[in-house]
């Protein structure tokens, strides 16, 4: 056994720098909530709980926590509902079906600040490729200014679920993939179609699956944020595109219009912390149960 | 699943699933195809038609970019930072994660789960802190500075991946090497590490496209605009458009930034989408 403990030699470089350089900082930004800073001092101002006091009458917070739900939920359900489909089709036989998916996970390798500057020309009112189409068919009473205040937050949604979709595309699937094929003669014996294959075998078979990927998916809607910022000019960035992960950019970083409220972004950033912890810890509760064995 | 059944209802669904399924494709390719054509277009053209191909090969958007905006630098910068970081990345990683994966002592499944909480950590929570660290270690401003951040924020992920990797992996030649009298630090590198090759590769190309694409942090920890990583140097020119009004030159350094993560993609795709569903998927 003394012997053995010569093997954590290896493991010493990476824990140090992950303890002093990521949950070091981490769990020190719960003191740092509590304080002012500018960043351009040295000292931090102590003000205790009043930066989660702000929080509560805090409009523009509130506002941004409203968002993050929203991506989270409106947006989270319309990819796993897409997701869920294509996972289907691409199980009932369709040819082609590498390259299918291949091509809808594509997104998910490019940088989101080029995918943010595709999306916004295709939305742009002026000169954009929608309007463009619409001119173009005679349609022009149906042109929009998709990036005005009032539909800014669904084209930007659109663009997410078609970024996201090929992510969970293909865990699901290739969850799918494990699942033996006797079970599914086994249902079609029993006179199954695929929407009851899909649901009474696919489904349940890969509940582990389906379970990691809720859990990613609140993970990364909550953190998301360079697609969100990079959306029609970045510091500018308008506000129903405001997520909990931009506005404490904004208080922290925003440069443009210099707010350097680094303490109270921080505040903010543990709020998001909370988010994952809480979303998580319920998606594992509600969905928890026995694992099925196959 | 069985193939599709050719009666005429299922016909008809089928009909269905494939239109469905080829809008959402075409839609896709589409995008990349669009953004390449209008990158050879001049303004002119694109403000005639933002549907229309170009009249000929124009590179003009390509030198314009890559000299004049200083794609060239930024470019340079990320293959810089992404490079050193990817290798200082394995060597740290790998090791950790063959304890992680193939040991069990007190703690060991703390330290597992100590590692894996780091990948349900958002960056922001960090963001401020590690600000501070890294400016009084005089590290801001420096890529040097940028990668370690980036290797130290991509160690949760790494550690995960590669300790799933190599827990698949069997325990005979180990056991041999032990036996043969090999202490259990050269056992790992002249057996272990070797073996673990396929799993390396993987979480090497996925460093990369995460690095590569990544801009939140570059533009925290980066001031001076020599020192740009590729990403961020699109973002610069993304934000100067509402001065500069050069669409085509944008979507060419669009697809200079594109085209290193996509080509990969086109030859590796099968093992990308593999490497991202390691975790998700036991077994």
């Amino acid at each position: 056994m003394l012997r053995r403990k010569r093997i954590l030699v290896l493991l010493v470089p990476a824990l140090v720098l992950y303890l002093a350089l990521f949950l070091f900082p981490a769990v020190q930004s719960l003191w740092v909530s509590l304080h002012e800073w500018t960043g351009f001092t040295a000292k931090m101002k102590w003000v205790g709980l009043a930066n989660y006091r702000e929080l509560l009458h805090d409009e523009l917070f509130w506002m941004s926590l409203l968002t993050t739900l929203k991506v989270l939920f409106i947006g989270g359900v319309l990819i796993f509902f897409f997701a869920f489909l294509f996972t289907f089709f691409l199980q009932a036989g369709v040819r082609g079906r590498k390259f299918f998916r291949a091509v809808i996970f594509y997104p998910n390798v490019v940088a989101p600040i080029a995918l943010a500057t595709f999306w916004g020309f295709l939305y742009n009112p002026r000169f954009g490729l929608i309007n463009g189409l619409l001119r173009s068919l005679g349609l022009e009473s149906l042109t929009q200014t998709w990036t005005g205040p009032d539909l800014i937050f669904g084209s930007v949604l659109v663009s997410l679920v078609w970024t996201y979709v090929g992510f969970f595309l293909v865990i699901f699937s290739s969850g799918a993939d494990k699942i033996p094929e006797d079970y599914y003669d086994a249902a079609k014996i029993a006179g199954a179609n695929r929407l009851q294959m899909f649901f009474h075998v696919t489904i349940p078979l890969t509940w582990d699956v389906l379970m990691v990927a809720v859990v990613l998916w609140i993970i990364t809607a909550i953190k998301l944020f360079e697609f969100l910022f990079a959306f029609s000019g970045g510091i500018a960035a308008p506000k129903p595109l405001w997520t909990n992960a931009v506005y404490m950019f904004v208080l922290s970083f925003g440069k443009r219009v210099a707010i350097f409220r680094l303490g109270y972004g921080t505040t903010v950033a543990v709020t998001m912390l909370v988010l994952i912890i809480a979303f998580t810890g319920a998606a594992r509760f509600a969905m928890r149960r026995e694992r099925v064995e196959f | 699943m069985p193939a599709l059944m050719y009666s005429k209802k299922d016909r008809f669904k089928t009909a269905i699933i494939y239109i469905f399924l080829i809008l959402w494709t075409a839609f896709s390719a589409f995008s990349l195809a669009w953004i390449i054509t209008t990158s050879f277009k001049t303004n002119k053209e694109l403000y005639a038609g933002v549907w229309s191909l170009p009249k000929g090969l124009n590179i003009a958007n390509y030198v314009k970019a890559w000299n004049v905006v200083n794609l060239k630098r930024y470019f340079l910068n990320s293959v810089g930072v992404t490079f050193v970081s990817i290798v200082v990345l394995i060597f740290l990683c790998t090791p950790a994660a063959y304890v992680v994966g193939r040991f069990k002592f007190r703690g060991s499944r703390f330290l597992n789960n100590l590692f894996i909480a780091g990948m349900g950590i958002p960056y922001q929570l960090l963001l401020i802190p590690l600000y501070r660290l890294i400016i009084g270690f005089r590290l801001n401003d420096s890529l040097f500075g940028l990668g370690l951040i980036y290797v130290t924020l991509s160690i949760p992920f790494n550690v995960f991946l590669l300790s799933g990797f190599i827990r698949s992996l069997p325990s005979e030649l180990e056991d041999a090497a032990m036996i043969d009298g090999c202490s259990e630090i050269t056992t790992f590198w002249r057996i272990m590490f070797p073996l673990s090759q396929p799993g390396i590769v993987t979480s090497a190309i996925l460093n990369f496209i995460f690095l590569w694409n990544e801009y939140m942090l570059a533009l925290v920890f980066l001031t001076n605009d020599k020192r740009r990583t590729i990403s961020l140097g699109l973002y610069s020119i993304q934000a100067a458009m509402q001065y500069t009004a050069d669409w085509t030159g944008l979507f060419a350094a669009v697809v200079i930034v594109m085209l290193p993560t996509v080509l990969i993609y086109v030859v590796l795709s099968e093992r990308i989408m593999a490497g991202i569903t390691l975790g998700a998927v036991k077994g």
